[in-house]
């Protein structure tokens, strides 16, 4: 047997540029289903990992009815017990309770519909780690101001409500000259001097009105962060309605703006201290509408839910999967996803083989014949083409994972940027700036893949093959 | 001892328009350590019984026996295997795995009936050795001249011990020196081996070295004559 694969090796090189085309060929398809794949997969786990991390944790307890209609009078009932039990049960590293209540957030310029967290800044530091994104300069929230009535607020309903702004002054200008942006890129800014803008909308459309397509991918993102600016002593007014049923709301101080690159989480979420609402609400200190659990553990999501479920019979459980089935369904069907894309490519490709591996069997249906003649079974002349056409593959295959995992080690360092795409990303939660991302067992699934086209493209030139009277054969010229 | 028998054997093609009568009853035997000619015009039926014998072809009467075996009660697969460890074929356009170099052309049959590897090596090197490129082991077919590359074809073809070797033309293709040089190998192995050569030829230094020689004509033997 070794013989047939040695000689079906060295037939792969015996027409250099032919093989070398489909190898190219094969090596291109891969490398592109398998970076289309890590681009996808790295915006889908930095997703899962945003959504687990920064919004909402592995697992939710709150009152069956609660996320109906979020009513204020559904607080978990004996709530001391719940968190006791909680703690206790293995698996879970660490929790944190809330309270959420709908309402308004106002400021002189606009208002918007808001859900308020209370929560217990340094305990929920223990469960997400949303407070890492903080923009620098705009408060401490998590830290250590102790002052009531402070609200955490994102970066997308800030802009909305005016608290951030962009503007181009003097300062700005000299700014972008010190960080090398040309002059006459800034001769085309300095008619802005002094001038503040009503939304990032307007500020981004009079910049682009003045810059050429060029200037804008080179120096944009720049001039946005120099322009960008926040009124430190920034209030707005949170309103809504209290135990009673009754209106009620203060105004508070914005202490830190965060930025997770979702916009809808970012428009919607106000965090605020746990206790300065439920003073405002009319709630006890030790009552809560949620609670939000971290596990030690991602894979035992199931099982611990599970266990809560059984010692909490009265209390909602939701682990992240059911609190965001699209996650779900996203990190648990894309792998097939990813799968028949690679079958169609690697199908594509076949015919490109099947077309090579026929062209091989006709130029060498003498010297088939001569194999036959002196002894070759029809087991073995099959075997020969077959192993010809998976070196042919594999080779290729092989060449496209290098380039591919090259690539992708260089892309999942510096990531790929989408800004041009960047608001409609952020818009469904997913980030503008993705770094590729791939599975080691998605590589095997390929490598089989590879193998299985091989052997499949194969079939019907062996066949042909086969199919040769060697007598016949052996008088071709 | 007999190592080929054959026994009035008819080879009829059936065209849409013509029948070819292409081998008319021929019967005859061979000996172990025969160097046998078959000649006579192109379309006399030689190729035609050369396949046959071979077991390239199958006859429409009569039988073929190799070593007492029938080759016709032979199903497909264990023809091919049958031919492998029992018959030898030198081909006029040498034919020669190009990818290989000459060791692994020779050694190839041996590898396929599972010789091991120090019985091949040596089975090889006495081969090479006997044909006279013992030098010339590692190089491929692109790299020996026509001589050179037949030589080796003999040498694959005598690779595991046949009982015959059937050589089709083998010196149409080689110039007078070469050809000179191939028939006193094939002739020299042909006494030392005890191996059975038939060759089907036009070439009359072939026939001038065979001692029998057999004459066909329209599918028959005209005749039969054994040199002293």
């Amino acid at each position: 047997m070794d013989m047939i694969w040695k000689t079906a090796w060295l037939n792969v090189w015996r027409n250099k540029v032919r093989s070398l085309v489909v190898i190219v060929s094969v090596s291109i398809g891969i490398f592109g289903g398998v970076f289309a794949v890590a681009v996808m997969n790295g915006a889908i786990e930095q997703r899962v990992d945003a959504a687990l991390n920064d919004e909402i944790a592995h697992i939710h307890v709150n009152d069956p009815a609660f996320r109906d209609n979020y009513d204020i009078k559904l607080l978990v009932p004996h709530p001391q017990q719940v968190l006791g039990t909680v703690r206790e049960t293995p698996g879970v590293e660490s929790l944190t309770s809330r309270i959420l209540l709908t309402g308004m957030a106002n400021t002189a310029a606009k208002s918007a519909g808001v859900q308020i967290l209370g929560i217990d800044p340094p305990e929920e530091k223990e469960v997400l780690q949303l407070y890492k994104t903080t923009i620098p300069g705009t408060g401490d929230f998590f830290g250590e101001d102790s002052r009531h009535y402070l609200a955490y607020i994102g970066h997308e309903l800030a802009k909305e409500l005016n608290i951030v702004r962009f503007q181009i002054d003097q300062e700005v200008l000299d700014s972008l000259a010190a960080k090398g942006v040309p002059g006459e890129v800034l001769k085309k800014l300095s008619p802005f001097s002094g001038q503040r803008f009503k939304s990032e909308k307007s500020f981004k459309k009079e910049v682009k009105a003045v810059l050429s397509i060029k200037e804008q991918h080179a120096f944009g993102a720049v001039i946005r962060g120099e322009a960008w600016t926040f009124r430190a002593r920034s209030k707005m007014t949170l309103t809504f309605l209290d135990r009673e049923g009754m209106q009620t709301g203060a105004v508070f101080r914005i202490a830190g703006i965060y930025d997770i690159k979702n916009s809808m989480y970012e428009m919607s979420q106000v965090l605020v201290k746990k206790e300065d609402l439920a003073e405002l609400a009319g709630i006890g200190r030790n009552d809560y509408h949620q609670l939000i659990i971290r596990l030690d553990d991602l894979e035992s999501t199931e099982e611990v839910s599970a266990t809560l479920r059984a010692h909490l019979p009265g209390l909602e459980v939701l682990n992240w999967k059911e609190l965001q089935p699209d996650l779900a369904m996203m990190t648990e069907m894309v792998q097939k996803f990813y799968a028949i894309f690679m079958v169609i490519i690697l199908a594509a490709l076949a015919f490109g083989i099947v077309n090579t591996m026929l062209m091989v069997v006709l130029e060498r249906t003498k010297e088939l014949g001569m194999l036959t003649a002196i002894g070759m079974n029809k087991k073995r002349v099959f075997n020969m083409i077959m192993l010809e056409s998976v070196f042919l593959s594999l080779v290729g295959g092989v060449a496209g994972m290098i380039i591919s995992q090259i690539v992708i080690g260089a892309t999942a360092r510096k990531g790929i940027n989408f800004a041009s795409y960047a608001e409609g990303l952020e818009a469904m939660g997913y980030p503008a700036h993705i770094y590729p991302a791939i599975s080691t067992s998605f590589f095997i699934t390929v490598t089989v893949l590879i193998i299985l086209t091989g052997v499949l493209s194969s079939i019907y030139p062996a066949l042909k093959a086969l199919k040769l009277d060697p007598a016949e054969a052996l008088r071709t010229e | 001892m007999k190592v080929l028998e054959i026994k009035n054997v008819h080879k009829i093609y059936n065209s849409s328009e013509v029948k070819v009568h292409a081998v008319n009853g021929i019967s005859l035997d061979f000996e172990k350590g025969e160097f046998a000619a078959i000649v006579g015009p192109s379309g006399s039926g030689k190729t035609t019984l050369l396949n046959m014998i071979g077991g390239l072809d199958s006859p429409t009467e009569g039988e073929i026996l190799v070593d007492q075996t029938n080759l016709a009660r032979l199903k497909s697969s264990k023809l091919i295997d049958f031919r492998m460890r029992n018959i030898g074929f030198v081909f006029q356009s040498y034919n020669l795995i190009p990818v290989l170099t000459a060791k692994e052309n020779v050694e190839f049959i041996m590898s396929l009936q599972k010789w091991n590897k120090k019985d091949r090596d040596k089975r090889t090197f006495e081969l090479l050795k006997a044909v006279g490129l013992e030098d010339r082991i590692e190089s491929r077919p692109s790299k020996l001249s026509g001589g050179q590359q037949q030589r080796v074809a003999v040498a694959r073809a005598l690779a595991s011990k046949p009982k015959f070797v059937l050589a089709d033309e083998p010196t149409a293709n080689l110039d007078s020196k070469s050809t000179e040089t191939l028939l006193e190998i094939m002739e020299l192995l042909n006494k030392e081996e005890g191996i059975t050569f038939i060759f089907s030829t036009h070439d009359a230094r072939v026939v001038k070295k065979a001692r029998r020689v057999i004459t066909v004509e329209d599918g028959k033997v005209i005749s039969d004559e054994r040199k002293n």
